[in-house]
């Protein structure tokens, strides 16, 4: 590399030195572990993945056509209402859809009661938000007695298990603001929304647990920062090791 | 003395801190503990400022080249660890799941290549700018000059992110609107900058990183305690926490365990948190996969990162650095998904309602009913990230302004006096811009921050990677490069811009979405190596000074 008979010239992939040889091979291993780590995991995750239902979906699927045709029997009110639920707990989604889903699913509770069910149901639904219209504070003594009060009678329409959270949702979606018919925007839009919530790319490497972490998220979160580390920590021994042997001093 | 100092000043401030107290509401008043807590740490930057100023410009720069590896580490740690890191991250993750590990693995991920390909190099090549280094290896006042501006460019919209950041936490803390507390928050920044130039702030980095650390980690042993997972190492002990955000947590295994609103600590499944580039965040595998390359290769090119490397002895020192500095950072890149994790279950009822995503960190805490001093710490601690990353990006838009613009292109014969007044006005200019431009929140702290890697990733990258690995890369070459790259980063951010504005451009969802604002660089930089080679194989060698210096000083 510092003959100056080559006229002083400098390439990474035509080294003249043994240096210069051995320091391109290690940062082409190097860069390559680097490489492969990072987007190979990460095309692996690609090419495997299933699009995977969750249970919620499947039951909604079972159920729409005839809740869209106006034929749902009680078990497909359930299994609708139950999924819309189940995307109501979900943390981030869009307002304009927990607008929809909300009414839908209040739609499906409300068919499920009986006219003389239907108005003491109401009452309680309204009165709860009203409680919450005119209160700062969601801790409330009035609003958890409130919202304490329907978490059982809601449950049971649904048939949901008292262990499960979406007990604890359900009051709180509850509108009384509900259509006579599931609306055309619904009709149209419902579908997408769910696949959208419910439906994700699942493979072994993510179904698989290491630590208590899905694997996948372990190893993008936590093994590949460690491989960097490790990485940097090998190349600066090899340098340190290659310099004393070639007596560099920098 | 000087540690004695230090030793006395780290040993005092939990003292103090346990000397406030106040209750911490998610959204409130003033808050006098955390308030506390924030102004001693902010007396406790301008003291040591002024203790460790800098006495004349080789001080200022370059610290006087007399930083251990250690402690340069923690200094690129502290650097680096910016209110993105520390609140933008965590925002990230929790707004987008899987997809904000694309930030976990591009802003860790890019310090192998930075040592692998750089950073003994850079400091074998002994500058004290990244524009210095354009303008000697390219050999163009010209190049140096738009290095400079480049960087300027870069350290702003860096910086945009930062104070977006202490906005939001002096909002919080001091119960003050968020244009006042930008303000207010950036003029604090400012002043100790001024006062104290790098010496002080590389001694300030290192008390910095501490307290971001010490700050970040306590609440989340608290967390995994409180709520019954492996706490002792909390960065793996969140697995489980994940695992149940995926599967769902039944009512029956949260017994007696609440949030602070009384929430059940019980969650509906919910596997678009893990999954990756799951439909129901929007985000795709594209995107993943071109945001951890731009921020990578932007690690590597950025003005205010390369230059920690002029601030070590040798370049052994250089490369050990960045082995200490990445493992510094790693310890809160490992520890940020969880608040993402805890924040999901803990805000999982829809009465929580809407949180600021970039305040999560804190609101997670306060909501794990974390007591309200240490939630104060934690927010102390986001102020620290951005001031520790601020007060560094604005020493090297200063550097760039007064030691690469007014000393080398407008008065070469500018006595020291002078240069240190042109880098002291540089840093009220750039400070002024970034206040304003933060005023208008154009997004999340990380994608904003994100925008600065990618056009570093367009630039300076592709100048510093062929410059110092191909001689054959020469001015004519950087040129064209340059306006490549530039090019597409221009591209980019009008779109993203007129987006902001409401407006609609020719292709607009086509280009906003190949060439978003936070990855633009995956085509941008490739496309500017290539035009880079082309144009260089096509004109004239580069000089045979040049050539020598490159076989001599920073190959051999």
């Amino acid at each position: 590399m510092n003959n100056p008979e080559n006229g002083y010239h400098i390439s990474f992939f035509k080294p003249t030195t043994e240096q210069a040889r051995f320091n391109r091979n290690l940062v082409i291993w190097l860069a390559s572990i680097w490489f492969v780590a990072i987007f190979g995991f990460q095309i692996a995750l690609r090419v495997l993945e299933e699009p995977t239902p969750e249970p919620s979906y499947l039951a909604f699927q079972n159920a729409w056509q005839d809740v869209k045709a106006g034929t749902a029997d009680a078990q497909d009110l359930e299994d609708f209402g139950t999924a819309a639920l189940s995307v109501l707990g979900k943390v981030a989604i869009e307002e304009n859809e927990r607008t929809l889903l909300s009414t839908s699913m209040s739609w499906a509770f409300f068919q499920l009661l009986t006219p003389d069910q239907q108005i003491p149901m109401k009452e309680k639904v309204a009165e709860l938000e009203q409680i919450e219209s005119g209160i700062s504070d969601i801790r409330d003594m009035g609003y958890l007695q409130a919202k304490g009060n329907l978490v059982e009678v809601t449950a049971a329409v649904f048939n949901l298990d008292r262990n499960d959270p979406r007990t604890m949702i359900l009051p709180i979606e509850l509108s009384t603001q509900y259509p006579a018919e599931l609306s055309e925007e619904a009709v149209e839009e419902l579908p997408g929304i769910m696949e959208k919530y419910l439906v994700h790319n699942q493979s072994f490497l993510t179904d698989a647990r290491f630590l208590g972490f899905p694997f996948h998220y372990f190893y993008t979160a936590v093994f590949l920062l460690i491989l960097f580390v490790g990485l940097c920590w090998l190349y600066c021994v090899r340098a340190d090791r290659r310099n004393l042997i070639l007596g560099i001093e920098d | 003395m000087k540690k004695i100092f230090i030793f006395t000043i780290l040993l005092t401030t939990p003292f103090i801190a346990r000397a406030a107290s106040a209750v911490t509401e998610l959204e409130g008043d003033f808050q006098t503990g955390p308030a506390i807590i924030l102004i001693t740490i902010l007396v406790l930057f301008v003291l040591v400022g002024i203790f460790f100023r800098a006495k004349n410009t080789n001080d200022f720069y370059a610290a006087g080249r007399g930083i251990s590896r250690v402690g340069s580490g923690m200094a690129i740690a502290s650097n680096w660890m910016s209110a993105a890191s520390f609140l933008g991250m965590a925002a990230l993750m929790y707004g987008s799941g899987y997809h904000g590990l694309a930030y976990v693995v591009g802003w860790t991920g890019g310090y192998v290549l930075l040592l692998i390909l750089m950073a003994g190099q850079i400091r074998k090549y002994g500058k004290y700018t990244a524009a210095d280094f354009i303008g000697d290896r390219y050999y163009s006042q010209s190049l140096r000059a738009v290095g400079a501006i480049i960087a300027i460019l870069i350290s702003i919209a860096y910086c945009v992110g930062q104070f977006g950041g202490i906005g939001l936490m002096f909002k919080w803390i001091l119960g003050i609107q968020y244009a006042w507390a930008v303000i207010i928050g950036g003029a604090v920044v400012l002043a100790y900058t001024l006062i104290s130039g790098m010496l002080g702030v590389t001694k300030n980095m290192q008390i910095q990183y501490v307290i971001i650390i010490v700050s970040f980690l306590i609440p989340l042993f608290i967390l995994n305690f409180k709520f019954d997972y492996f706490w002792l190492l909390p960065q793996i002990g969140y697995g489980s926490v994940v695992s149940d955000v995926v599967d769902g947590i039944p009512l029956n295994e949260a017994e007696q365990l609440f949030n602070s609103l009384g929430h059940e600590f019980a969650v509906v499944a919910s596997p678009e948190y893990a999954m990756p580039w799951d439909a129901a965040t929007g985000k795709t595998f594209f995107q993943w996969i071109a945001i951890a390359f731009s921020l990578m290769i932007g690690t590597a090119g950025l003005p205010h990162v390369i230059q920690r490397f002029y601030v070590v002895p040798k370049a052994r020192d250089a490369r050990w650095s960045v082995v200490w500095g990445l493992f510094f950072i790693c310890i809160l890149y490992w520890s940020a998904p969880a608040y993402a994790a805890f924040g999901k279950i803990l805000s999982a009822n829809p009465e929580v309602g809407k949180l600021a995503k970039d305040a999560i960190v804190v609101y997670t805490a306060q909501l794990g009913s974390v007591h309200p001093l240490i939630v104060g710490f934690l927010a102390a601690g986001g102020v620290s990230a951005a001031f520790s990353t601020v007060s560094g990006l604005l020493v090297a838009g200063s550097s760039a302004f007064a030691h690469d613009l007014y000393v080398k292109v407008i008065n070469p014969d500018a006595k020291p006096k002078n240069q240190l007044l042109a880098a002291r006005l540089g840093t009220i200019l750039m400070a002024i811009i970034v206040t304003a431009i933060a005023l208008a929140k154009l997004a999340l702290i990380g994608q904003l921050v994100a925008v600065a890697f990618s056009l570093a990733g367009c630039t300076i990258f592709p100048l510093f990677l062929l410059g110092i690995w191909w001689s054959g890369s020469n001015r004519q070459g950087a040129i064209a490069g340059l306006i490549a790259g530039g090019l597409v980063s221009v591209i980019a951010l009008t779109y993203f811009v007129a987006g902001k504005m409401g407006a609609t451009l020719p292709a607009h969802e086509f280009v906003s979405y190949w060439l978003g604002a936070w990855y633009f660089a995956i085509f941008g930089a490739p496309l500017a190596i290539i035009v880079n080679i082309i144009v260089s194989k096509l004109t004239k060698e580069t000089p045979i000074e040049i050539r020598k210096f490159l076989v001599e000083n920073v190959h051999t």
